[in-house]
């Protein structure tokens, strides 16, 4: 912990004391960083509101965390790594496939905070989809002065090779994680979009499943909303997507293969959607159409739904050392005979410094106002808020703008005076490369920590988004990413994070026709066949097998015979 | 061979199946009873027991549903109950079974009754059966001449099969559960990845269709009545016949299955309900013309 993230949460002392008088005895207490240019208030609890009384969301939940106790949780902790090991639920990190920690207390989100998250996420594409259509055509909102044209030419993620490609049905996200984290107040706000290959949504699957296997129990009573439709609803957008004319289309998933670190993710994905799961190696482009090598002949390919990054996917206009990618598929995309989705040339809009300027997007594109802010960011370009945030870094968080992942960033309060002066340096050399924003202390959510206690930990959340291009499909929940170390407030799980199974509950009036919910379902008894099991006749009846048993008894004295 | 010898190596077929497609069907249904509790605790139960012809009573909740069909070794429709049935046709063929397949079996047996395969959740416990059991069959396939037992023993298994995937399509998981029932109804019978790359679209009409008339998928009605009908005419190959009438009701049964034209989810399930009656009198068949119990005949003055 930082030497000066002495603040405690909100009432943490107390809500320990309470807790530890209960009969699960689970102690709660953390402390977390102070903000910068705050006030000294704690990060929001998901369990606790301000008066240290479990939100009524919350209770049921905490009931049987309680009954089944530090050590019913310490073993369904280990009954959790057998299963995750077993299924090989991993990903790759230096090289090593583990598999992604889970924590066995699941998230919970109320309907009514879910339908604000999901407007608020569909909205951000549909803007987000508007403004890509825009920079790689006719880009008026650069003409319009919306987002600086510099900024836009300086991304590294802006792809000349892009220009003019048109996606059949208009669509260029066709998969969106949007980050999101809850602030002091307890609102949710966007903290960065990934729009070119985000992951980790095969996990939001298996960690359901694998809740539901080890600890069955926390279910009883709350009604969570499925998850399973996901490969269905990602197909479904994959095919909608198909170039013009085609009415069966071929769809594929293109891996960079079993050396990625989300290898685990492509090949649940194919298998879910069943579909093929390609390397670069098994497709070519000729005649300006993609093809697959199969043992029946070259079969040509209509989607491409790639998960390998835009620099390896073609050598011709990018990385020519690219042994992933297909030579010629980015023209085939041009020609109208391939989608490839996500499309190329995203990244320019989750570049980190365009971030900045969403909120303007929304309005722009849409004319609305964001239902989720932003969060506060500083354009080290500008040189007034440059100085501003050199002269506090130590409360401030970094990132390169063209990163993802977490990798490269610093957090003011944990860096040591020689990481600071090194970012500085970079920054003053680099501003087009960085951005700044306060260290914001996200939500914490109770968590089972090493003993088997429960602990309030940093989450953030992941919802991920299918745009079919006439409907933007919000997966119920996403992945909520939790910083397992104490304090810590980096989820990213190259980084020491876990994650969650998160919870959006059945809206509660649903039952009397919401159109959030699904009514409590009359079911249809089905009448049996009424055909009765067969069995073998008993073998032995029971005289007989009295009498077999009399023989026996009968010549055990006798001994061996000669 | 002997008749008991035979009927025993049958029994062994059918009960090692019948703990198993029990094993996965509970796993799946406790999951999704768990997971979306959309539909009344208590029907959810009810239904699954209606389907596997257990009594319901006193059965309301998960953990009351698990106990049940996992059951005891008095009622051999449950998974204990089956295994160690067959544990018990095991033991008086003992000396014409490989070494291997009995002790994995008595080792089942015993960790069942033992309660070895314990665990917090029914969900570990229960994969934990589905291993064993697993094991078992893969033993019997590597150690088991292709003789007469076997073809019995194989015989029994097909027909338990059928018998098996119509009660599961009977549970009607797609009816209670919209979102996640296609896909556990595959998963109860090791079909999903099978099934989806088919690219059918996954609904519960489709899924029925597959799981009954799939030429490839080895639990399919169709391949079993196959599989069922090659036991037959390999017995007839060695010898064994029982004058034809089990080869009529098996291959009947394979060509209605494989020669059905454009069936509408009403066929399908009209099938489902005749191949398992047709499993039925196969199995009478079986027990008429090649067992012939003689019951035990005491001699009273």
């Amino acid at each position: 912990m930082a030497p000066d993230s002495v603040e405690p949460i909100n009432g943490a002392e107390t809500a320990g004391q309470r807790l530890e008088g209960s009969p699960g005895g689970m102690a709660v207490s953390a402390t977390a960083p102070t903000p910068a240019e705050a006030p000294a208030v704690g990060p929001y609890d998901e369990m606790y509101d301000s008066d240290n009384t479990p939100r009524a969301t919350h209770s049921r939940l905490l009931r049987a965390l309680d009954r089944i106790g530090p050590e019913g949780i310490l073993e369904r902790g280990r009954l959790r790594d057998a299963y995750l090991d077993q299924q090989g639920i991993t990903f790759t990190l230096s090289g090593r496939e583990r598999p992604l920690p889970l924590d066995l207390v699941p998230r919970i989100i109320p309907a009514d905070e879910w339908s604000q998250v999901e407007a608020g996420v569909k909205q951000r594409i549909r803007a987000l989809e508007a403004f890509l259509a825009d920079l790689y055509g006719p880009q008026e909102v650069l003409a319009d002065g919306i987002v600086p044209r510099r900024l836009i030419l300086t991304s590294t993620h802006y792809h000349r090779a892009a220009y003019g490609v048109d996606p059949p049905n208009g669509v260029r996200l066709h998969v969106a994680g949007i980050d999101l984290i809850r602030d002091e107040a307890g609102r949710f706000c966007v903290l960065e979009d990934n729009l070119r290959n985000p992951s980790g949504v095969s996990y939001v699957l298996e960690n359901r499943r694998a809740l539901a296997h080890v600890l069955p129990e926390v279910f009883i009573g709350h009604r969570v909303r499925s998850v399973e439709e996901y490969p269905e609803r990602l197909l479904e957008a994959l095919q909608a997507a198909t170039p013009r004319g085609v009415d069966e289309p071929v769809v594929v998933v293109l891996t960079p293969g079993v050396h990625n670190s989300a290898h685990y993710e492509h090949a649940f994905l194919a298998r879910r959607m069943g579909v093929e799961l390609v390397e670069g190696r098994d497709l070519y482009c000729r005649d300006g159409f993609l093809w697959m090598r199969t043992t029946s002949g070259p079969q040509r390919i209509h989607v491409v739904y790639r998960r390998i990054d835009d620099d390896f996917l073609d050598p011709l206009p990018f990385r020519f050392d690219s042994v992933l990618g297909i030579p010629g598929i980015l023209n085939s995309a041009r020609a109208g005979h391939v989608t490839i989705a996500n499309a190329v040339g995203n990244g320019v809009a989750d570049d980190k410094a365009v971030y900045p300027h969403v909120p303007d997007l929304i309005d722009y594109y849409l004319g609305e106002t964001p239902i989720l802010p932003n969060v506060e960011t500083y354009d080290l370009q500008d040189p007034d808020q440059r100085s501003f945030v050199l002269d506090r870094m130590d409360r401030m968080v970094l990132k390169p703008s063209d990163a993802s992942g977490g990798s490269g960033l610093l957090i003011g309060t944990k860096a040591s005076v020689e990481e600071l002066e090194a970012t500085r340096e970079r920054v003053l050399e680099d501003p087009r490369g960085w951005i700044a924003q306060p260290v914001v202390t996200f939500s914490t959510a109770p968590t089972a920590v090493d003993d088997g206690q429960l602990g309030p930990r940093h989450v953030d959340l992941r919802p991920f988004a299918v745009n079919d291009g006439n409907d933007i499909f919000v997966l119920p929940g996403g992945l909520t990413r939790v910083a397992l170390p104490e304090g810590s407030l980096v989820v990213n799980s190259s980084q020491g994070g876990g994650s969650k199974d998160t919870w959006v509950l059945e809206d509660e009036d649903a039952s009397v026709g919401r159109a959030t919910g699904r009514p409590v379902r009359r079911v249809r008894r089905t009448p049996s066949s009424g055909i009765s099991r067969a069995h073998a006749p008993r073998p032995h009846d029971d005289r007989q097998r009295q009498q077999e048993g009399q023989q026996q008894q009968a010549q055990e004295p006798r001994g061996p015979r000669c | 061979m002997l008749s008991r010898i035979a009927e025993s190596f049958f029994w062994i077929g059918r009960y090692i199946e019948r703990s198993e497609a029990t094993a996965r069907l509970l796993a799946e249904h406790h999951q999704l009873l768990v997971e979306d509790r959309t539909v009344p605790e208590e029907v959810a139960c009810a239904v699954l027991l209606d389907s596997l012809s257990l009594p319901s009573l006193r059965v309301e909740d998960a953990a009351s549903l698990v106990g049940a069909v996992i059951g005891s070794t008095t009622d051999a429709s449950t998974i204990v109950g089956a295994t160690s049935a067959a544990r018990e046709n095991a033991r008086s063929v003992r000396d014409q079974l490989s070494g291997e397949v009995f002790e994995a079996l008595n080792a089942t047996h015993i960790a069942l009754s033992r309660g070895m395969v314990y665990a917090a959740s029914p969900g570990v416990a229960l994969h934990r059966v589905q291993e064993r059991l697993l094991t078992v069959n893969g033993i019997i396939e590597w150690t088991m001449s292709r003789d007469e037992g076997y073809l019995f023993l194989t015989l029994g298994r097909s027909l338990e099969r059928i018998d098996m995937t119509a009660r599961l399509l009977g549970v009607r998981h797609d009816q209670l559960w919209s979102e996640g029932g296609p896909v556990a109804t595959l998963r109860a019978a090791g079909a999903l990845s099978a099934f989806l790359r088919m690219r059918h679209p996954l609904d519960g009409d489709e899924v029925r269709r597959f799981l009954s008339l799939d030429p490839a998928f080895p639990r399919s009605l169709r391949a079993c009545a196959e599989q069922a009908e090659r036991s037959v005419r390999g017995l007839e190959r060695m010898g064994s016949s029982d004058g034809g009438d089990l080869l009529r009701e098996v291959g009947m049964l394979r060509s209605q299955l494989e020669y059905v034209v454009d069936p509408s989810a009403a066929d399908v399930d009209a099938l489902c309900a005749r191949a398992q009656v047709a499993a039925v009198r196969a199995s009478d068949c079986a027990a008429r013309g090649f067992f012939h119990q003689a019951g035990t005949i005491v001699w009273s003055h």
